[in-house]
Parts: C-alpha cells; sequence; structure tokens
C-alpha cells in the first residue's frame, strides 16, 4: 500500500472532525463563545480600504455568518487564507493594492504573506513595499541569444524579473544539435540549449543571483543535467558564492512525462533516482530553488478532464513525497520546496480546483507526512488552457484566456502564465504575447475584481457545490490509483495514460456531436473566413547551423576533458551514490547530448509506452 | 501452402501507419485519430511518438502500408515530412503515401509547400475526425501496386506477406511462389505467447537487443499480433515499445487476428513458412495476449515456445488449468521484482515438476536494463540454437 490511502483516510478524518466542530461548538455553550469571539476579533481586524469611486470596502471578505456552529465549519473546514487547510489560499493577502490608508485594526502583514512593517507609524504614510507581479510568461525561440532578447523584451517594465524559459525538442529529449535527424528543429517551439554556453548566453545581462530575479525551466527528462548546466552557467558569471542565492523552478516532473507529456528519456527508476538525487542537493545547497513543478497542466492538455489532472497531479505529488521521506530527506528540507503547476480551461470545475487541490494537499503533507504550515502550502503556478485555443476565428481565443485568467486567480493561483491568441499556429509573436501579458495587466491592474478585497467568493454555495463534487470525485481517483498498487503500479497498468487518452477521445466526439460547442468552429463559424496573416517564428537553416558549428567547437575544445568527466559520472551511477556533484562537473565541460548519451548507456532507454 | 477453410472471415482492411516526428512527444491528437480510424475499420500500425524519419520509413515499407500519417506540433514539420518523402522514394517504396496534420501548426502555405515535395494531403485544425477517417478509407485502401521486380528484398517480403493476409481475405489469388532457392541460413523460430499484460513485447525487445550485440550479422524477423476488433479495424501498438527492434537487422511485421480467436491470425502460419524461408537466422513470433486454455502454436515449423507469465496469476488451482505450461520448452515469470514472485517461481517450478519432461524456468525482468534473468533466456535461446538447427 502507497500513502495514498493514507491521505485519503486523513481527508475524510479531517471531514469528520469538522463536523464534530460543528457539532461542539454548537452544543458545548464555552466553545461556541470561543468560536464567537475569535470570529469577532477576525472581523474586526479587518483593514478597510478604498476603491476609486471612495467606496468603502474590507480588505478580507467573510461569509456573514454569527453562528457557532457555521463559523467553526468555515474556520476549520475552509480556514481562512494563509491559514489551514488553505482552501481559500496560500496566503492572508494575494493580488491586493498595497494598503495606503488604515481605519480599523492594526494590519501587519503585507502581500504575500511576508511580514512587512507595521502599518502604524507614528500617523506617517505607511511605507509600501510593491508586491511581486504574479505573470509570468513562457518563452523560447531560437538560439539562446533570441531567447535572452525576448526576455528583455518581456520583462523590460516589471520590477521583478521572473524568466520562464522554454527549451525546443532535441534540448527536452537530451539531444544535441548536431545529432543526425534532428535539423529543422533546432530552436523550434523553444530555445536550443546544448552546453553551458548556451546558458550563459540565456540569461545574459540578468542578475541570476539577485533577490528579484528568477528563472524558471520546463523541462523533465534531462531536467538534472540541466539543472547542472545553469548553475554551472550561474557559477561562470558570478563564482561559487551565487549558488545558495539562485532562485527559480525547474519542472523535473518525471511521472507527468510517463502519464502524459511524453519527454522522458530513460526508464522511470532511473529518472526518479537522478531526480530524487537533485532534490536532495539543491534543497540543501540552494534553499531557494524549487526542484521539482509537479504538473497537472501536460496531464490537461493531454486531454483529462479536470479531476484527473487534479487527482494525478496531487498523487504524483504524495508519491515524490514518499520517495524523499523513503530516502531519508527531512520532510521539512523537502516539502517546502515542492511546488504545482496546473492548467485552467474553460470547464465548470476549474472554478474550485485548484482550491480543492490546495485544501487536500495541506491535509495530507500535515497528517500523513507530519509537515510544518510551510511544506503543507500547496504553491500554484497556473497557466491558461492551450487546448482550449483553436485557430478558426483565432482572435476569440484572447476571450477564452480572460475568462480562464479569471477563472486561475479566483482559485488563488500564485502566479499566472496567459497565452496568445496565436498560439494555435507558432510560439507567439511580440503582438500577441504583449496583448497576452496586458490581459493579466487589465484584470489585475485596471479592473477592482482582485484589487481591493481578498477572498471575494470564497462560501458562495455555487463555489460550495463545486468544491464538494470536485473533492469527492478526486478521491474517487486517488482509491482507484491505491486499488492499483499506488502511483507507480497505475503508471505501470498505464492506468493514468489510458484515462486521459479516453478523456482526449470524448472530449473531441464530444466538440463534433455538439455537447461542447465552440464559437467560430461549430458555432457561430463564419463562412467566409480568410487563413489569418501571422506571424510565424520560424528557426532559419542558416541559425541552426550557427548552433551546430559552436557545438562542435565547445565539443573539440573540451574533448578530453569531457572523457574524463563522464568516466566519472559512469563511476557514481554504478556507486549508487547521489549524482548531482558528478552531473554539476559534466555539465562544466560536456554537452547535453554527451552526458545523455553516457546515462542511456548505463540505465538504458525509456520504453514509451502507448 | 494455406488452408481454405479460414478465408474471408473479414475483408483485408485498410491498412496505414502513424506516428510522431521526433523531438515531439505530441501524442493526444493522434491517440485520438488512431481510435477514430480503427473504428471505422482501418489496420493502423502505430509506431508511437518521438520517432525519426528512417524509422517511420523502415516500418512502412516493412508493414507494407497503403499510407504513412504524420502528427506534428512541434514545429520542423516542413522538413521533416521532406525527409520521410525523400527516403520512401530513396528506397523504391514512393508509393506509400504520407499525409498528416498539427493543428494549427502547419500554415495553408506550409501545407502547400509540403504537397510539392511530395505529401498527399494535410488536414488543417478543425478537420472532423470522421472526414480523416472517411479520407483514408477512399484514399490508402487501394490495392497495392507492383513494384518493380528489382526492389530490394524487404520490399518484396513485405508485399508478399500482404498478399497472403489478402488471400485468407478472399481478396486476390494467392500465386505459389516460385520455388524459393534454400536460404543459406535456416532459421530458428521461437514462439512466445502468455496472458496480457505479462510483459511479452518488452521481453521480445531486450531479446533483440541482445540478439543485436551478439551477433552483428544475424538478421531478425518478428511477426507479432494485436487483435481486431470484430467490425472494426485494429491497433498494432508492439512497435511502440519495441524501441531496439527498429533497426535494419530486424524485419517486423505487425498482424491483426482479423476475427480468428486463439492469438494469432488466418494467416500466421502461411506468413510464418514465408518467413522461415527469408535471410533469417531467428523468426520470433508473439501471440495476442491469451487465455489460460489457449494452445496458440500447432504449427510444426516452430522449434521453441515460451511462455510468459506474471506473477499475478492467481490461485494456485488456476495455474493447474493453464495448458501452456505442459508443452512450452521454456517458462518465463516476468516481472519478479514484484511481491509475489517468489511464492510464484515456487509453485510453477512444483507445476512443471508434474510433466516430467525437460522444461527450462527463468525469472526475469525485462524492463529492467541488462537484466540478468533476460540474458540467461537469451543464453538458453541460443544455446540450443547452436546445435540442433534445422
Amino acid at each position: 500500500m502507497s500513502k495514498l490511502g493514507a491521505v485519503v483516510e486523513s481527508v475524510e478524518k479531517h471531514e469528520k472532525f469538522v463536523l464534530e466542530q460543528v457539532k461542539r461548538a454548537r452544543s458545548d455553550t464555552k466553545f461556541g463563545r470561543e468560536m464567537t469571539e475569535r470570529w469577532n476579533k477576525i472581523k474586526g481586524g479587518i483593514p478597510i480600504g478604498r476603491a476609486p469611486t471612495g467606496l468603502p470596502l474590507p480588505r478580507l471578505a467573510l461569509p456573514e455568518i454569527d453562528e457557532p456552529g457555521e463559523i467553526a465549519r468555515y474556520l476549520f473546514g475552509d480556514g481562512l487564507p494563509g491559514e489551514f487547510p488553505y482552501l481559500n489560499g496560500a496566503y492572508r493577502e494575494m493580488y491586493l493594492e498595497p494598503l495606503e490608508e488604515i481605519e480599523i485594526g492594526s494590519y501587519r502583514k503585507s502581500p504575500n504573506g511576508k511580514n512587512g512593517p507595521s502599518a502604524k507609524s507614528n500617523g506617517a504614510k505607511p511605507k509600501v513595499i510593491p508586491q511581486e507581479e504574479p505573470t509570468r510568461l513562457f518563452s523560447g525561440l531560437m538560439l539562446a541569444e533570441d531567447t535572452n532578447k525576448r526576455f528583455h523584451f518581456l520583462s523590460a517594465h516589471q520590477r521583478s524579473k521572473r524568466l520562464s524559459t522554454a527549451f525546443d525538442g532535441p534540448t527536452l529529449y537530451g539531444i544535441d544539435s548536431d545529432a543526425e535527424g534532428v535539423m529543422g528543429k533546432v530552436g523550434e517551439g523553444g530555445v536550443a540549449v546544448d552546453t553551458v554556453e548556451d546558458m550563459v548566453r540565456l540569461y545574459d545581462g540578468f542578475e541570476v543571483g539577485a533577490p528579484n530575479f528568477s528563472a524558471s525551466m520546463t523541462i523533465s527528462g534531462p531536467a538534472p543535467i540541466i539543472m547542472a548546466m545553469y548553475i554551472a552557467a550561474a557559477k561562470r558569471r558570478f563564482g561559487p558564492k551565487v549558488v545558495p542565492n539562485l532562485r527559480g523552478t525547474i519542472q523535473a516532473d518525471i511521472f507527468k512525462e510517463v502519464q502524459a507529456q511524453n519527454e522522458t528519456i530513460f526508464p522511470t527508476e532511473a529518472s526518479l533516482r537522478f531526480l530524487c538525487d537533485m532534490i536532495e542537493w539543491t534543497t540543501e545547497q540552494m534553499p531557494r530553488w524549487y526542484p521539482v513543478s509537479i504538473s497537472g497542466y501536460h496531464i490537461g492538455e493531454a486531454g483529462s478532464t479536470p479531476v484527473q489532472q487534479a487527482a494525478y497531479t496531487l498523487s504524483n505529488g504524495f508519491a515524490y513525497a514518499e520517495m524523499l521521506a523513503a530516502r531519508g530527506v527531512p520532510v521539512d528540507q523537502f516539502a517546502p520546496r515542492l511546488s504545482f503547476f496546473l492548467d485552467c480551461g474553460l470547464d465548470v470545475e476549474y472554478i474550485a480546483l485548484s482550491r480543492v487541490s490546495r485544501k487536500i494537499w495541506a491535509i495530507g503533507m500535515r497528517d500523513v507526512f507530519g509537515a510544518s504550515p510551510r511544506g503543507q502550502m500547496f504553491k500554484l503556478h497556473t497557466q491558461t488552457s492551450g487546448r482550449s485555443l483553436i485557430a478558426a476565428e483565432f482572435k476569440n481565443n484572447l476571450t477564452r484566456t480572460a475568462a480562464e485568467l479569471m477563472l486561475a486567480y479566483m482559485n488563488g493561483t500564485n502566479s499566472c502564465h496567459s497565452n496568445s491568441a496565436d498560439e494555435p499556429f507558432t510560439t507567439p509573436s511580440e503582438e500577441w504575447i504583449r496583448l497576452a501579458a496586458h490581459g493579466q495587466a487589465i484584470l489585475l491592474e485596471e479592473s477592482g475584481i482582485f484589487k481591493h478585497t481578498m477572498n471575494m467568493l470564497s462560501g458562495s454555495p455555487g463555489m460550495k457545490a463545486v468544491e464538494r463534487a470536485v473533492e469527492k470525485a478526486i478521491l474517487e481517483e486517488f482509491r482507484e490509483i491505491e486499488s492499483l498498487g499506488g502511483v507507480m503500479g497505475a503508471v505501470e497498468n498505464r492506468y493514468q495514460r489510458s484515462q486521459i487518452q479516453n478523456a482526449a477521445h470524448r472530449y473531441e466526439q464530444q466538440i463534433y456531436d455538439g455537447t461542447r460547442p465552440v464559437v467560430g468552429l461549430t458555432r457561430y463559424r463564419d463562412p467566409n473566413e480568410e487563413p489569418p496573416e501571422i506571424e510565424l517564428a520560424r528557426t532559419p537553416r542558416k541559425r541552426q547551423q550557427l548552433q551546430v558549428n559552436r557545438l562542435k567547437r565547445f565539443k573539440k575544445t573540451n574533448a578530453g576533458k569531457a572523457d574524463k568527466a563522464l568516466r566519472k559520472l559512469a563511476a557514481v551511477v554504478e556507486s549508487g551514490e547521489n549524482t548531482f556533484p558528478a552531473l554539476l562537473e559534466a555539465a562544466e565541460v560536456c554537452s547535453l547530448g554527451q552526458i545523455t548519451g553516457c546515462l542511456q548507456e548505463l540505465v538504458g532507454h525509456f520504453r514509451p509506452m502507448v | 501452402m494455406f488452408n481454405v477453410r479460414f478465408a474471408a472471415r473479414m475483408a483485408s482492411p485498410v491498412r496505414i501507419l502513424t506516428a510522431v516526428p521526433i523531438c515531439d512527444g505530441h501524442d493526444s491528437a493522434i491517440n485520438t485519430i488512431n481510435l477514430e480510424f480503427i473504428r471505422h475499420g482501418i489496420e493502423v500500425v502505430y509506431l508511437g511518438f518521438h520517432r525519426y524519419a528512417g524509422d517511420i520509413v523502415r516500418a512502412a515499407i516493412q508493414e507494407d502500408v497503403g499510407a504513412i500519417g504524420i502528427s506534428s506540433y512541434n514545429g520542423g514539420h516542413i522538413d521533416f515530412f521532406a525527409e520521410v518523402v525523400r527516403q520512401l522514394r530513396r528506397q523504391g517504396a514512393g508509393d506509400i503515401a504520407v499525409f498528416g496534420g498539427g493543428g494549427g501548426t502547419i500554415t495553408p502555405d506550409d501545407a502547400k509547400i509540403m504537397q510539392r515535395q511530395g505529401v498527399d494531403q494535410i488536414f488543417f485544425a478543425g478537420t472532423s475526425l470522421a472526414a480523416m477517417a472517411d479520407y483514408v478509407r477512399k484514399h490508402y485502401g487501394k490495392p497495392r501496386k507492383k513494384r518493380p521486380a528489382k526492389s530490394r528484398s524487404d520490399l518484396v517480403l513485405a508485399r508478399e506477406l500482404t498478399a497472403i493476409e489478402d488471400a485468407y481475405a478472399g481478396q486476390g489469388r494467392l500465386k505459389q511462389p516460385k520455388s524459393q532457392k534454400a536460404s543459406a541460413r535456416n532459421s530458428k523460430v521461437i514462439g512466445f505467447t502468455g496472458p496480457g499484460g505479462a510483459g511479452k513485447t518488452t521481453l521480445i525487445d531486450e531479446l533483440v537487443l541482445r540478439f543485436l550485440q551478439n551477433e552483428p550479422q544475424a538478421r531478425i524477423a518478428i511477426l507479432s499480433h494485436d487483435p481486431s476488433v470484430i467490425g472494426e479495424g485494429a491497433l498494432l501498438g508492439d512497435r511502440a515499445t519495441m524501441i531496439n527492434s527498429q533497426h535494419d537487422r530486424v524485419f517486423m511485421r505487425s498482424m491483426a487476428t482479423r476475427g480468428q480467436a486463439g492469438g494469432l491470425s488466418p494467416a500466421t502460419e502461411s506468413c510464418l513458412t514465408r518467413l522461415t524461408k527469408a535471410d533469417f537466422d531467428y523468426v520470433i513470433i508473439e501471440t495476442v495476449g491469451t487465455g489460460q486454455e489457449a494452445l496458440p502454436f500447432r504449427s510444426k515449423l516452430i522449434d521453441q515456445t515460451v511462455l510468459v507469465m506474471n506473477p499475478d496469476y492467481g490461485a494456485r488451482l488456476q495455474l493447474q488449468k493453464i495448458v501452456m505450461l505442459d508443452v512450452a520448452d521454456i517458462v518465463v515469470v516476468n516481472k519478479t521484482d514484484l511481491d509475489r514472485a517468489k511464492a510464484a517461481l515456487s509453485e510453477i517450478e512444483h507445476r512443471l515438476t508434474q510433466n516430467k519432461r525437460k522444461q527450462e524456468l527463468v525469472a526475469t525482468v525485462a524492463k529492467r536494463h541488462r537484466d540478468p534473468g533476460v540474458d540467461e533466456l537469451y543464453e538458453m535461446i541460443t544455446a540450443s540454437s547452436k546445435g540442433d538447427k534445422k
């Protein structure tokens, strides 16, 4: 039995506990009074801000309840934002405008839950600490210097430099740009990275150790190798002291690759070993780094239902926690460094999907793994659904993305990527990527929806109804996975894959039988639509050749050192020790393909599942 | 050479190969399309994702498909499709059509270029699944054209196997092949059977890796079987998992059972006969996952039968009913990393001793790289072949 069964039990136990508290608050006068007092104190401490129209509004919205049982149900069952079980949010305040005027109470928390300066400072206007923008835009195209230029374009107007990196196909599969048969794929759909030198070029001009910088890298199969290259590049530019300051995320989620995205290169067990080696090393040496982003996005994009997406993602997360705990990594070392990534589409489940996910994660991590509050928090990056975007009358995609953004922020995501409307055709062009970024600014900065009051929809009957239904369905999926021997067992039985494929097939059929209307395609289609003029991002053959030439030169220069480093790496792999330090050395002098090849020689290739 | 009694179970279906290009894992669209194709009665050999052009072309020739469908979502499609067309033509298989799609990533302008380069058809975003299936049935189901007499041996062999299959489907007549020159090598034929989920495909692929590594000249043929859904097509997906078998020294043919129960196709025996006359050192035949009463190999052509089991076969009582345990030369218990493995091995060993004939038992974990159990199985198969090759 894996720990997933225990997670199901802990969630059920928690539900029972909440009901007991409700009953107790109603029958035990003293406890009931305590509840009421606590509630009144919370309400009394909520600062009031003002909308630009002058309308006063509380910074935190709470349900209008005064009956002790209902108060207990809210406080224990949902929790205030930033409090267990975090249904309403991982942090007390998110997306809110900096507070300038205090009318009631003293308020000590600044945005994103970090302790800021006290708001009351001798009547002087409180110092405003600008909040970190939650907008992240995923980009990667052509060669490292081209992506670097895009990064500078995207982050020019942002206080914080949050770069999110997409890699090209050969890189995602651990293959060098000069390998036979990949010409044409180099720099397509993401940036080509073969060596530490490319990694230096990629983040050139950014101070990677600075507190306002973070890099996110979307790659899983060869993630430990790419991570090692990132560290090697940072060391080249800023010296070894930069390592503990590095901040960012690498996706590195092997389970979802095997279940949905198919970008994995070693057999699953070997991949998991290299991954855990990296997590163990980075959580110790780089305390600000997120070494795995447990991702449902690709499960959703591969066609799963929203419930399947959340269930497989959470169960994958618990499986990683179980593996790391079994290795002896302390839970408070790794748990706070696990982060999540979900898809947000247009199905109604998305109104509450991340809310429920936060709750289940918190209960499981606390009650099954014994994590402290920082390790109970489900820290979430969301991306709007690429699959929901279509080529026909593609400008409608702006509206689809806007609706999804709204859902994502209603779920309290910690950061978010909004897709560009031209994505059905190409890596986004600057025109459409700018519109995508501005969509977020319009929602968060221009509109008042999220600026003034946190927790707007918490406790609403509709939200509650969806939360309940989604939670029940996720636990059902957990039971099914557990009955197959946990995540690993289910993977080997290709349970998740076949469920996702069936859901994808159903979805397509529903589009054409009319169950799922798609505007511009199956409804209100313009019969005279002309193919749009889209600026395509394609990597010219000459650029691809440049990458190949640079790589060949690198290999020639480092030939002797590379051999030595690979021999050392091989010995470490065979010995069973942690491979990450040897990878770090190899990354200085070897190409991605050389390291992949060496490892595949030792542990074999991934055998795809259909 | 073949028995007419079995003929005309199912008409010979349209047969195509589908794949996703190198460095591309987007298989959601193709999985959905494959399901739709087989619902429309098409036989689909699915090669999987992240596939080199060379692997696609080799497979298409060996499987003798009418067309190749490529689903590309990760860019580079103009180069990739062109490479597939170029290699097909270079190998004398330019009669195999190439079609594909990539949602919105393949623009109408791209499609024009691709069609000029020899691609038959690109389906754009928004094409319904039914429309695609109709197109495939209409355009790729024609009888195969004759190929020049001097074609490469793979092309000839592949087309002969098609002729055999068609004859069993009651289409066309099978010419008695001209008396084959006795091959310089005689094939050793090994039959693999066992319940679904035991890991036969993975095990065979690991054995192939050892053949290729240890016998640098050896050529191997594989006949692999997947069920046809009655009245529908078939999804022949073994190639997608058999990564080591996509090799120039391996000739693989995926066969659909086309309505016959028991784990093989009506045409299997004839195809096997044909293969043993070709230039292969080993011919491996894999059945569909079978039940406990199955006894698929009645052919005298088979030198050695291997039963592959999974430790989870159920209670001891079930073991008594597995007929293949009486006749198999080698019994493999795969997935012996599972909890029940030890008990399973000793139960099966006990069962085999009752048979009082020389049967080998071997424990493997085929999914493990360099598994010593698979090495042992390889030794068993090759050791016996050295002495008693016919």
